[in-house]
């Protein structure tokens, strides 16, 4: 316990770093939309438009001249910003105590290995769950103004439910990477190769129907911010695929931490 | 010399890994791009018929993904952002490490003044990012010429947004140096590189896909957008001299910075 709220106080200033970032984000993000909000000449446009053509590019789902299709587009940001944070965080709060040379002391004291991990982990956890409450929050500040519809609060909803689902992955990827890599400083390296690998390969799977089955490798392709709009759902696949991977890093973690020759 | 000998020693591995992943992305996108051909003949076709106006607010004027150059264009800000996290993480260790490991006090205890150090410092990193830039330079031709209709493409063009990796490479160099030397501790260099070049991108990605704001254009992203470059073979020169201008500012400050700082020792 006393780890914990150690690890929760070490990465709180942190925590504030990214609340201001997402915060900074959140209100430039939405300035532009003032723009565009009920723009008469962009519906114009958009109502021109054969409603086939619309569908073929999503324009439904990315309609910026409503709240919710603007959020659609924001919320991929959000989801690139949320995971760096959180493999940043699970790389970091493994490795950093032997990059710090404070190993030696933290692994002295009575408490297994494994609940250092457990300690740790829920720290980074409760650091990204307040991460997305700062975004949820400064999203719901910054929408009132608008006021949607209760359709929006659904798709927020899910949408934050999904970009929860990312972070987790991200954070036990993270975590795992810590554990295992031998050398401390490969681990965040690694972490950041991960993520820009990923994140490319969402934008490369969405660019043909041939390369669709990509999105499998992808986390951000997991939860496609049209069908949660459309379809106010998440496709169970992916949250499956999600646990897995979880599951999987945790138990990783666990297991190579508890047999890792320490760098000292 | 020998300091520069050293540095250059230690960097070696992370340049080798970080010019093989810039081919090996060069290769593999490049080599999706017949499959996504005739998907992109179709997606420019549909895009003919939108009025110009909302192509501008969408940012899509200069994407024409049916040619080679145009696709290129498309994932050249992929291998830009693995470049500038490179030229990040270089320009954020470059002195700070000797703190971070402290060894900053043998260091310095030697012979040679603190320009001195930090000149050598500064010509190994660059020596470093420029072999990462020869291999892009080397792969980009190569897999072009392989994956083009019969080996044909507009040369010059590539060779201007080639041309602007070097500058691109020192303005994340230099920059993440003179952050470096700001703030008074750098424990972790990741997630200060990170924040930089994703701050950046996002801030261009952003800018670029709703219509104007002038936040971006302190973003290197914007002052060397691929396909700008692409189609005009030449660069949007006020904003390329925006970046200059932060890399002399940068180097001046970062020599001013770290003749007078005070080092954290071991003891």
């Amino acid at each position: 316990m006393n780890i914990f709220f150690r690890e929760l106080k070490a990465n709180f200033k942190s925590l504030l770093i990214w609340g201001v970032i997402v915060i900074l984000f959140n209100t430039m993000g939405f300035a532009k939309f003032t723009a565009y909000y009920e723009n008469p000449e962009l519906i114009e446009v958009l109502n021109g438009m054969p409603p086939a053509m619309l569908a073929a590019f999503n324009m439904n789902a990315f309609n910026l001249t409503t709240i919710s299709g603007f959020f659609g587009v924001m919320i991929t940001f959000f989801g690139l910003l949320l995971s760096i944070s959180a493999v940043m965080w699970g790389s970091d709060i493994i490795s950093k105590e032997e990059r710090d040379k404070t190993v030696e002391f933290s692994l002295t004291l009575p408490v297994r290995r494994s609940n250092i991990v457990t300690a740790k982990t829920l720290a980074a956890l409760v650091n990204s769950i307040a991460l997305l409450g700062i975004t949820w929050g400064i999203t719901l500040v910054s929408v009132s103004k608008y006021q949607p519809d209760g359709d929006f609060y659904n798709f927020l909803t899910l949408g934050m439910l999904a970009l929860f689902i990312v972070q987790i992955v991200f954070l036990a990827v993270g975590i795992f990477l810590g554990c295992a890599m031998k050398q401390h400083k490969r681990a965040s390296s690694t972490a950041v190769f991960l993520l820009l690998g990923t994140y490319f390969l969402s934008i490369i799977s969405g660019m043909s129907e041939n390369l669709e089955f990509l999105k499998y490798f992808s986390p951000f392709k997991y939860f496609d911010p049209a069908m949660l709009l459309h379809e106010s759902k998440i496709d169970l696949t992916f949250v499956w695929l999600s646990v897995g991977i979880i599951a999987v890093s945790m138990i990783g973690a666990y297991v190579t931490y508890s047999k890792r020759d320490l760098y000292i | 010399m020998n300091i520069y000998k050293h540095e250059f020693k230690m960097k070696i591995n992370s340049v080798i890994i970080w010019s093989l992943g810039v081919a090996l992305m060069v290769f593999i996108y490049l080599s999706i791009f017949s499959s996504i051909e005739i998907d992109a003949k179709l997606f420019n076709e549909m895009m003919s018929s939108f009025p110009e106006e909302f192509l501008i607010a969408f940012g899509m004027t200069d994407i024409d993904m049916s040619t080679i150059l145009g696709f290129f264009g498309l994932i050249f800000l992929f291998i830009q952002i693995c470049l500038a996290i490179q030229a990040a993480n270089y320009g954020f260790s470059l002195v700070s490490v000797e703190e971070t490991d402290l060894t900053a006090d043998f260091l310095l205890a030697k012979p040679v003044g603190r320009t001195k150090i930090m000149t050598s410092k500064l010509l190994a990193a660059l020596t470093g990012l420029t072999i990462t830039n020869l291999v892009l330079w080397i792969s980009s031709f190569v897999f072009l010429g392989m994956y083009s209709d019969g080996g044909q493409f507009e040369t010059k063009p590539v060779v201007y947004l080639l041309l602007s990796v070097a500058v691109f490479q020192l303005f994340f160099l230099t920059v993440g140096m003179l952050i470096s030397l700001l703030v008074k501790r750098v424990r972790s260099v990741t997630p200060y590189s990170m924040a930089l070049v994703f701050g950046l991108y996002v801030l261009n990605a952003f800018g670029g896909m709703i219509g104007e704001d002038k936040l971006e254009i302190i973003s290197p992203f914007k002052h060397f957008e691929p396909n700008y470059i692409l189609k005009h073979a030449a660069y949007d020169l006020p904003l390329a001299w925006i970046s200059v201008a932060a890399i002399v500012i940068s180097v001046v400050g970062s020599y001013v910075l770290y003749s007078r700082r005070n080092i954290r020792s071991a003891v």
